[in-house]
């Protein structure tokens, strides 16, 4: 009964963030289709998609998780057959569907356009490596709601995230593997992108991984 | 012998500002228990407790005879819990909750749940942010009942409820342990309500149990004596006595052990008992936690 429960609680969260995920799509594609017009709509159109990644990001956690418990929702939740950890790991698998959904969708979109238009090739790399950080992101700062009940943890997580992508950009557009090959007409995965793809993942993973450790220790969520 | 609904033992937890200490409950099948408490007792984080929801630092917790809180999901199939503080999903429907919690237990009543919409004049479709304190209430009461749980855990469900919806969601409740395989747990700071449905009083204060006994024998054992006292004397504290006010050659003593043996003591040391009265919950409730107050000040 618990695995019915544990469905139950996933779909409940993602119908109830089912309009945000579809304005993110919307507003994904729009920003996405406008990277090939020409260079200012390529500097505008990929601001707007790491600016909608974000803005997802940031809501969905926000209402899911940090919204739920300071409505007291979590009381009524956690009222229904399912233990502590359980909730924790539903928490988690919906907020990573709701996310990773359309940050798929809008990445494989964004490869689609950079490979089929005139947009060079050589900068596939940099939006790989980027797409990665924000979904690293999501992760971490879920995490963070996870863990903590403190707003100020929460919003010192975004605003952190929210800094760190202004510093991830121009250091990756920095980097002498990327920046060599960024108007190349093909792309050039040097072993330094994979690195930055291995420490993305592993950030992912040792954050989430954390939360829900750290919870097992203090498991009163309420 | 069937075992208790619940069985709490020895249980203790430690926040910062605020200890629950060496806390006992059992309620056994067919029994309503009221757990009475001022404001910050410890009544809501016991049934926290009770629920899983909060680890007691020490202590034995069985609900339904699962231990607490490893087999909370386990337990909480057959648990319906209502807190005054519950919220649901502004932005969706009671409708959505009924349909969300029946999906999740099979034993969900849907007759029942629509009989309890008419009688708590709720609606279905209803958005959540609309409804009043009194009908949030009653949809999470309702929410809770029609999955016909064995054990209905609610704390303070009746707080800030106007008489009707009081009088509503007691009537209801009365009707759940006609059935006597089900029981309550009924937390509240108002006597009143605890007194019209309670067999069982458990008395908490300042984190610790004070006082547990079956409601008429509360009622039965507390009086408090009007005695008429010769000038000078001051009226002797025999056992039980837990209050004594004296103004002029009239005293009034407050005790937690009345039996005629009391009357006639007093008698005895010269004093003519010339009224004794019964004393409502209430007045029980304040007069044990104000005599425990004054002993664990000494």
């Amino acid at each position: 009964m618990s695995g019915s429960v544990f469905n139950r609680l996933v779909l409940k969260d993602l119908y109830l963030v089912r309009w945000m995920i579809a304005g993110a799509l919307v507003a994904g594609v729009g920003a996405v289709a406008l990277m090939p017009v020409n260079r200012v709509a390529t500097y505008v159109g990929g601001v707007s998609l790491v600016c909608v990644l974000i803005v997802l990001n940031i809501f969905l956690v926000m209402t899911t998780v940090a919204q739920e418990r300071k409505d007291k929702v979590l009381v009524f939740i956690l009222s229904l057959p399912i233990s502590t950890r359980q909730y924790l790991v539903a928490k988690i698998t919906a907020n990573l569907i709701a996310f990773v959904v359309p940050w798929l969708v809008l990445s494989l979109l964004t490869i689609a356009v950079i490979d089929r238009t005139p947009l060079p090739n050589g900068v596939l790399p940099f939006w790989v490596t980027l797409l990665g950080y924000l979904l690293a992101y999501n992760c971490v700062l879920l995490a963070i709601a996870v863990a903590t009940d403190s707003t100020g943890w929460q919003a010192t997580g975004i605003t952190a995230g929210n800094i760190s992508v202004n510093f991830f950009i121009p250091f990756m557009l920095s980097r002498p593997s990327i920046a060599a090959h960024a108007e190349a007409a093909a792309a050039v995965w040097t072993p330094e992108v994979f690195i930055v793809l291995a420490v993305e993942t592993a950030i992912a993973i040792v954050a989430l991984s954390a939360a829900i450790a750290y919870r097992a220790r203090d498991p009163d969520l309420v | 012998m069937t075992e208790p609904l619940i069985e709490l033992s020895g249980v203790s937890k430690r926040f910062r500002f605020f200890q629950l200490e060496d806390v006992a409950l059992r309620l056994e099948a067919g029994q309503i228990l009221g757990f009475v408490g001022p404001n910050g007792a410890g009544k809501s984080t016991t049934i926290r407790i009770l629920m899983g929801m909060i680890q007691a630092d020490r202590g034995s917790v069985r609900v339904l005879g699962h231990a607490m809180p490893a087999e909370q999901a386990a337990a909480k199939r057959d648990i319906g819990y209502v807190a005054e503080d519950m919220r649901l999903y502004s932005g969706t429907t009671l409708a959505w909750h009924m349909d969300l919690v029946a999906s999740i237990y099979p034993g969900w009543d849907p007759k029942y749940a629509e009989l309890l919409l008419r009688r708590f004049n709720l609606h279905a479709a209803q958005p959540i942010k609309a409804l009043s304190h009194g009908e949030r209430v009653k949809a999470t009461l309702l929410l809770a009942l029609a999955r016909r749980p064995r054990l209905l855990l609610l704390d303070e469900p009746t707080t800030g409820l106007d008489p009707v919806a009081r009088h509503e969601i007691l009537g209801e409740l009365m009707d759940v342990v006609r059935d006597d395989r089900r029981g309550i747990l009924f937390s509240s700071h108002n006597t009143q309500d605890v007194e019209q449905i309670s067999d069982q009083i458990t008395f908490i204060d300042r984190g610790r149990i004070i006082d547990a006994s079956e409601k008429e024998q509360f009622l039965d054992r507390w009086r408090r004596l009007s005695l008429d006292v010769p000038p000078g004397a001051t009226p002797p504290s025999f056992p039980g006595v837990v209050g004594v006010s004296a103004s002029g050659r009239i005293a009034v003593v407050t005790t937690r052990a009345y039996s005629a043996e009391l009357e006639a003591a007093y008698a005895a040391a010269g004093m003519k008992v010339h009224d004794v009265q019964r004393m409502t919950l209430e007045e029980i409730f304040v007069a044990n936690v104000m005599s425990n107050r004054r002993e664990e000040e000494r």
